[in-house]
């Protein structure tokens, strides 16, 4: 399997060791992984402010260069949602750009999703002794239906007790340009995600979006917690999660 | 009703302060979402449901000016009076004229959102009409100077009971109760001589039934059987998108609002009016009157937000709300909270006057999950804002800063330079001799570190590593 | 341009209506109106009326059933005293003819007023889908009986216990001519839960209701 990695944005500039989870996660299924060295922004920043023609040109962009692989992976349910989901509304009625959005949409997959009902992961690389509690962001579960996949998967990691938050598919306060324009009222909503995830009393929390996990660690951090681990899933699969670490 | 939405974020912020509210808000929402979910399973098929809810509301809006003519036709001739509004001013003028006609003192009200849109109430008074709130929320309101409804089915649930009783005993000159079940009962007592001796009863309709000309009321309290039943003119305000074509559809809506609404499997009191009392009757209005409203529907039929119209009125979608549920209704600022009153007024009252409304939300979709119509209220937030940047309402740095980010992600060499600078720099800031993984205070993005660190990144770009490594493997 | 003018105007324009489509537009609203196309349902199989009794009793109404009509009032008689209520109530015409007064009920079969305390009544049929009566409301058949008073006493026969509400409307079809000015619905006390969530029996209208079903009718 030919499998295009997209690492998103914010993994590229925050922390570029998620994507190199996710890529060693994708060699140990037995994929062969392109990594398109070009590769930005999917354009949901743009998407959702309201800024179609910037979107639709990050769209196109990413579409020439992932067209040829025969599957997209991001380890990311907004950016593969974004991808999925929303690409065909921005072809704004052009036939062909249209198809191109389709077909790419029918290859694109978040992580999880793909390791288990593509690449059918077997056995994963990492393992983790502690507890763990995982957050269910909002564009992979109700755009994408990710929920068990990374459940399923973080079940074969050696010493992983998981444990479930109350409200665990309830946002966490993040939604993208919404944390800047709305600061404190997203910092509340992050408030009460923090206060269920320590509720739980686990080691760490778990999710697979950037952009939730930010939100999470710097509240968690505001709160004066130092101690709960912010990882995202592919950390935990590939290993590269030390506990405490 | 005046429109703050403006003050959207400052209201906000204030409410998030607000401890008593705070605490309100955390009871509420673990009964509103609890409730609907225990009740939403008894229905056999809920997705089939919804999707039958969704089809029927469509398909009187598709043809809503024919479903509306047959709806008058049939009303009319068992003697409804069918009179139409364009906005809360002829809403106004319309009600007091139908008073003047029948020699109304005191009218008698059961839930009308559109009556608050039009500021009826406040209307009926300088024309020297009294007007008496009957539903236990809205004479709470009332009571109180008029306060606005913070949420379209439970209008008071930003009250704690201590103040409610204070309000009581202050406006009734009693002592004060503090038990929940007498404070009803005194508000019961106080109400049922208004029922007995009003004139006029003013309702809202739930439901407007093509098929036989009906209007659908849904309560529990008994106050809206009251309204209707007692006093010998009743006025129906409602807008016109309510309209639905059938008794047998009128039968699917009724599965799930009062399931998405307050968790009922059914409304206590599910009422069906018909025409005016026939002679031999002994209880019943002898006028009906229907004022059909646009106030901004008629222009959203067959356009983009179409879909909007298709809403129910049920208040699911704030009550699963992260937003509404962490400041409550009052920070919207006009009638209706949450993501549907987001997406209503821009549309009713101007994208100008609701600038902050559509952008004020995470589009987690928690709100299109339980839509009992489906709507898509993340996308229509969305086409909103995209409205808000076509015609300029957005800040200049905002979009300034979008354009820019744009730009520089379509020019990759350019976008890796700056990136693998931006992120030297956020690590640089997080030194702060104590730590080096966070940073404080972000001067580019005050906003999000108001309320959290920003953790600081690992400080190379993915890119610029895997390039690395690529070249020296 | 008047406002009925206006607004269909405009609501027309938006559709992009014209001679053609209206005409076509309204034979499919006249067809779907003969169709009465029910919407999904759930399955209510079994005994209705064991239903009916179990959904009413969750909205907190009290239910018992007698076995024919003449044994109605001794039965209401004992639900008076057990819960200490008075024996003074207003009925619907059709009921004086039940042995009431051999019972101690003194009725009147007259309209309700605001101080009346027990309200008697009949229904046109009942919903075992949700433990719901339905009320007719007409000459013989005031709507005020059953909202007034304190308590509320409906008389059900049991083979008037249908399954849901599509059903309650075929029969309304089939039997009434036109319908009545008010149907009511009526699913247990009034109640309320406007002051902080919390459920109050005794709103506005009746404090309780008791059902008396009649097996044979």
């Amino acid at each position: 399997m030919r499998v295009g990695l997209f690492v998103t944005c914010l993994v590229d500039m925050m922390r570029p060791r998620i994507g190199f989870a996710a890529l060693q996660l994708l060699e140990a299924a037995g994929c062969e992984v392109i990594v398109p060295t070009a590769q930005t922004c999917c354009g949901q920043p743009a998407y959702n402010s309201g800024d179609r023609d910037s979107a639709r040109a990050l769209a196109i962009k990413l579409l020439d260069e992932f067209e040829s692989c025969e599957y997209v992976v991001a380890p990311s349910g907004s950016c593969a949602g974004m991808i999925r989901t929303h690409y065909a509304d921005l072809a704004d009625g052009r036939e062909a750009l249209a198809r191109r959005m389709a077909a790419l949409a029918a290859r694109t997959y978040e992580l999880t999703d793909f390791l288990v009902n593509v690449a059918q992961l077997d056995r994963v690389p990492g393992e983790y002794r502690g507890s763990i509690t995982y957050h269910d962001s909002c564009s992979g579960l109700r755009e994408l239906g990710v929920k068990t996949q990374p459940r399923a998967l973080l079940a074969k990691v050696p010493g992983v007790k998981l444990r479930e938050m109350e409200g665990a598919e309830e946002c966490c306060g993040f939604g993208g340009a919404f944390s800047v324009k709305f600061g404190e009222l997203s910092a509340a909503i992050a408030e009460k995600k923090c206060d269920c995830i320590r509720a739980t009393g686990s080691d760490a929390i778990v999710g697979g979006d950037l952009g939730c996990l930010l939100n999470i660690e710097g509240k968690l951090r505001r709160m004066g917690d130092d101690k709960t681990q912010v990882l995202h899933v592919a950390e935990v699969l590939s290993g590269s999660a030390k506990r405490g670490g | 009703m005046e429109n703050r939405a403006m003050h959207f974020k400052a209201r906000a912020g204030q409410k998030l302060a607000d401890v008593v509210l705070q605490d309100n808000l955390g009871k509420a929402k673990s009964k509103f979402v609890g409730m609907r979910a225990r009740a939403i399973v008894e229905i056999d098929d809920v997705e089939a449901t919804r999707e039958a809810a969704r089809v029927l509301r469509n398909r009187a809006l598709d043809d809503l000016d024919l479903w509306l003519e047959q709806f008058e036709r049939q009303a009319t001739q068992r003697g409804a009076t069918v009179l139409w509004a364009r906005d809360g001013a002829e809403i106004c003028q319309t009600v007091i004229d139908i008073a003047r006609r029948h020699g109304v003192r005191k009218v008698t009200k059961s839930k009308s959102m559109l009556s608050e849109e039009a500021g009826l109430n406040l209307a009926l008074e300088a024309a020297g009409i009294q007007p008496v709130e009957t539903d236990l929320g809205e004479y709470i309101l009332q009571i109180n100077d008029n306060e606005a409804p913070s949420h379209i089915i439970a209008p008071v649930f930003h009250k704690s009971k201590e103040e409610i009783s204070a309000l009581f005993a202050r406006t009734h000159q009693r002592p004060a109760l503090t038990d929940i079940q007498a404070l009803t009962r005194e508000a019961r007592e106080v109400l049922r001589p208004h029922f007995l001796s009003a004139d006029m009863g003013i309702s809202g309709g739930n439901f407007l039934i093509a098929e036989t000309g009906s209007v659908a009321l849904v309560t529990n309290e008994g106050n809206g059987r009251m309204v209707t039943t007692l006093p010998k003119v009743h006025v129906v305000i409602t807008g016109i998108e309510k309209v639905i074509p059938t008794l047998e559809d009128l039968s699917t809506l009724m599965r799930l609002l009062p399931r998405s609404a307050t968790g009922q499997s059914i409304s206590n009191y599910f009422s069906l009016l018909t025409g005016v009392k026939k002679p031999e009757e002994s209880d019943g209005p002898e006028h009906l009157y229907f004022i059909l409203v646009d106030n901004g529907r008629a222009d959203m039929v067959g356009g983009e937000f179409s879909e909007m119209l298709r809403c129910i009125r049920c208040g699911a979608c704030m009550n699963h709300c992260p937003v509404y549920q962490t400041v409550g209704g009052h920070a919207y600022g006009w009638v209706y909270p949450g993501p549907m009153g987001s997406i209503l007024t821009p549309l009713f009252t101007g994208l100008e006057n609701a600038i902050d409304l559509p952008q004020a939300a995470t589009l987690c979709n928690q709100c299109g999950v339980v839509c009992p119509v489906k709507i898509p209220l993340p996308d229509l937030l969305r086409k909103l804002r995209e409205k808000q940047m076509e015609r300029r309402l957005r800040p200049l740095a905002e979009r300034l800063a979008l354009l820019a980010w744009g730009w520089m992600a379509r020019h990759p060499q350019l976008y890796g330079l700056a990136t693998r600078l931006g992120v030297r720099y956020l690590k640089w800031l997080a030194h702060d001799g104590v730590r080096n993984d966070r940073i404080r205070i972000l001067g580019m993005a005050t906003e999000w570190t108001l309320g959290r660190d920003f953790p600081a990144p690992e400080g190379r770009t993915f890119r610029e590593i895997y390039a690395a490594r690529k070249g020296n493997p | 341009m008047n406002a009925r003018e206006d607004i269909l105007g405009r609501v027309r324009a938006h559709l992009r209506r014209d001679a053609r489509n209206a005409a076509s537009g309204r034979s499919a609203l006249d067809a779907y109106l003969k169709a009465r196309l029910q919407g999904p349902r759930p399955k209510i199989g079994g005994d209705l009326v064991m239903r009916f009794r179990a959904k009413s009793e969750l909205l907190s109404s009290t239910v018992e059933e007698v076995t024919a009509s003449p044994d109605v009032p001794q039965a209401v008689a004992r639900y008076l005293a057990a819960h200490q209520l008075s024996t003074n109530a207003v009925c619907w015409p059709g009921l004086t003819g039940l042995p009431w007064r051999a019972a101690g009920i003194e009725v009147a079969a007259r309209p309700a007023t605001g101080s009346d305390l027990v309200g008697i009544t009949g229904c046109f049929c009942a919903l075992a889908e949700t433990g719901t009566l339905m009320l007719c409301s007409g000459p013989e058949t005031p709507a005020a009986t059953s909202l007034l008073p304190e308590s509320h006493i409906a008389i059900v026969p049991a083979r008037r216990i249908l399954a849901g509400m599509e059903d309650a409307w075929n029969l309304a079809r089939t039997e009434l001519g036109e319908m009545p000015r008010a149907i009511n619905f009526i699913s247990g006390p009034s109640r309320t839960g406007d002051i902080e969530q919390t459920i109050v029996l005794g709103a506005h209208g009746p404090y309780r209701v008791h059902i008396v079903i009649v097996r044979d009718s």
